[in-house]
């Protein structure tokens, strides 16, 4: 809208009202009809008796395409209709857009057109539990296709053989196809949870999902995960971590899984039969590398359960490093080398000169020098030792 | 095309904060015109912000209600239903002569009204991607609600009773037809695009009435 010529508008016409029709120019039958894909359509367009247009003033149009007059059909005086065959599916959710225009192009009427498939059953129903505390589940939906049409799904649960059908409320919470229940939730008792797809052309209802909460049990990446040297070795590490503290409570056993790698490759290696313990021993380590290092925890046996948990997410990587062998090939030595004599003798010479002209520098000298030495030498090697 | 809640929320804060700042000076008289002077500069730039907003709303909504509706020239009719989105368009004349009053006025009613609609609209709104972003944009009308209604008490100004809820039922029917209602919504959109590059020439002017410059000079003769 260009501001300067509504300006200019509003100055030749100041203070006219639009004009506004009394009542809706035209009829459209059928109003906003649902259909399946590939069926026909017959669409009438009745001009109200107030309007001075007639049939043969009349046009269609489909999602703004003008529609073949081939295809009009002149059913009375101000009555026009058009067949439509072997519909596609909708172009957006939101219905086909089917107009009636007047011959100028003016918009007399509109029916929106819903076009689809009805829903298929939603499949890969799974579930898990966090820290048995609440329910989250995903499901995929039926068609490998498009429905076309805006369909909405519902998850269900109930207590089997008892209690009645209750629906989940928060949507979206792991993905596009989730929902979560956050509470209200028996231990100890099997659920039946299914989901259900419905849409304009019908409903679809998934096969049930049997299981019981403490059966997909997961809980918190494992804390605390140290990395450490394992004294002067070169080829191990020692990895210590701390069982999830949510689950300290309950009678569980937990599995561990360790995975590593070197710092710029991207395979991981995994150690599987950690067990309870929750500290482990990496053997068979390149000497002098980083590894990162990551745990997962799966709390199965949770009160006797039979089943297998569900794997924790892995926690953050730690890094370390193991050591290298020492080969010192032209390491400092301030005791005993004269590697660097020109060095040192200058240095001499200059202590002496700087004694006799310089006030309050007694304390210089090659001493001193040779102090700074050592230091140096040992603050390098502390530094050396990479600790997380 | 990642939203942030917070960004909105920021200006809205923002806002807040700003209108909250007003100097407690007893003996300057003019402490509230510098209050007001900022505050209408504020408000300005986020009719900006908005009109910026809506544009990517506006692009993405009408898509969904397909063609014709996000073709350029589109221009349907306005049937004849009860005047349920108050109009931008107005007399020239009119519009030069309002009182500062009135023209914050209209602005605050207007856009009480608009976000009214905003949010039924988004109840209703098929796809995740748009309800996302109609929620953003409410957010950051409301901010505009009450940056106006902020500008207003600076002036000293009585807020106008506006809708406390959603639009009474026998003030705006809802479309007898999906069609229909997809009209509405275009008109909707329209208002709003009109009211915010209306809202920038109000503001605009008011900002003229309340020069900031002239209040700073007072604050030095004053010696602080």
């Amino acid at each position: 809208m260009a501001p300067p010529l509504l300006l200019l508008a509003l100055l030749l016409c100041p203070g006219q009202p639009r004009a506004e029709p009394l009542s809706y120019p035209a009829v459209i039958s059928p109003q906003d009809p649902t259909l399946l894909i590939g069926s026909s359509l017959v669409a009438t367009c009745t001009v109200s008796p107030d309007f001075p247009l007639k049939a043969e003033d009349l046009y269609w149009t489909l999602n703004g395409r003008r529609l073949p007059a081939a295809s009009y059909s002149t059913l009375g005086p101000s009555t026009l209709s058009v067949a439509l065959a072997r519909l596609n599916g909708s172009r957006q959710q939101s219905g086909d857009n089917l107009v009636c225009h007047s011959r100028d192009g003016g918009i007399l009427a509109g029916s929106c057109l819903y076009v689809g498939l009805p829903p298929e059953k939603p499949v890969n129903i799974t579930c898990w539990s966090k820290n048995m505390k609440d329910l989250t589940c995903k499901w995929a939906p039926g068609t490998e296709g498009e429905t076309f049409l805006h369909t909405n799904y519902t998850l269900k649960y109930k207590r089997r053989w008892y209690g009645q059908d209750n629906t989940c409320q928060e949507y979206h919470t792991a993905g596009t196809y989730s929902c979560h229940i956050p509470k209200d939730l028996a231990l100890f008792t099997p659920y039946e949870i299914w989901v259900e797809a419905s849409n304009r052309l019908g409903v679809a209802v998934s096969d049930v999902v049997m299981l019981d909460i403490l059966d997909v049990v997961t809980t918190d990446p494992p804390s605390d995960v140290h990395v450490s040297r394992v004294g002067d070795l070169e080829d191990q590490l020692s990895v210590r971590w701390s069982s999830p503290p949510a689950l300290k409570d309950f009678l569980f056993q937990a599995k561990y899984q360790i995975q590593y790698r070197v710092e710029d490759s991207s395979e991981w290696k995994v150690v599987d039969d950690v067990g309870n313990q929750t500290s482990c021993r990496l053997a068979g380590l390149r000497p002098g590398t980083v590894y990162f290092v990551q745990v997962r925890c799966n709390p199965f046996s949770i009160y006797g359960s039979k089943k297998a948990g569900i794997w924790s997410d892995w926690s953050n990587p730690t890094a370390a490093s193991t050591p290298r062998s020492e080969r010192v090939a032209g390491g400092c030595d301030p005791k005993g080398g004269e590697q660097n004599t020109t060095l040192r003798r200058e240095l001499k010479q200059f202590f002496g000169w700087v004694k006799k002209h310089a006030y309050g520098c007694s304390n210089l000298g090659i001493k001193l020098y040779d102090q700074w030495r050592v230091w140096l030498q040992k603050s390098h090697k502390t530094r050396n030792q990479v600790v997380n | 095309m990642e939203l942030r809640a917070g960004d909105s929320w920021g200006i809205f804060t923002f806002l807040c904060a700003a209108l909250c700042n007003l100097p407690a000076l007893p003996a300057l008289n003019c402490s509230e015109e510098l209050g007001a002077g900022q505050s209408i500069q504020q408000t300005y730039d986020l009719t900006r912000y908005l009109e910026h907003q809506l544009r990517t709303l506006a692009g993405t909504y009408l898509n969904y209600l397909g063609p014709p509706f996000n073709e350029p020239d589109f221009n349907p009719p306005r049937l004849a239903r009860a005047e349920r989105v108050p109009s931008a368009t107005v007399d020239l004349d009119l519009w030069r002569g309002l009182t500062d009053n009135a023209r914050l006025a209209a602005n605050y009613r207007a856009y009480s009204r608009l976000l009214c609609y905003l949010r039924v609209l988004d109840g209703q709104v098929g796809t995740a991607e748009l309800r996302h972003r109609l929620a953003h944009f409410c957010a950051s009308l409301q901010g505009l609600v009450l940056s106006i209604g902020g500008v207003m008490s600076s002036l000293g100004y009585p807020l106008p009773a506006g809708p406390a809820g959603p639009p009474a039922p026998s003030g705006a029917p809802p479309a007898p037809n999906d069609f229909l209602k997809k009209m509405d919504d275009f008109w909707l959109l329209k208002e709003l695009q009109t009211w915010l590059w209306r809202s920038a020439k109000d503001f605009n002017r008011l900002k003229k009435k309340v020069p900031p410059a002239v209040v700073t000079l007072r604050l030095e003769a004053r010696g602080f």
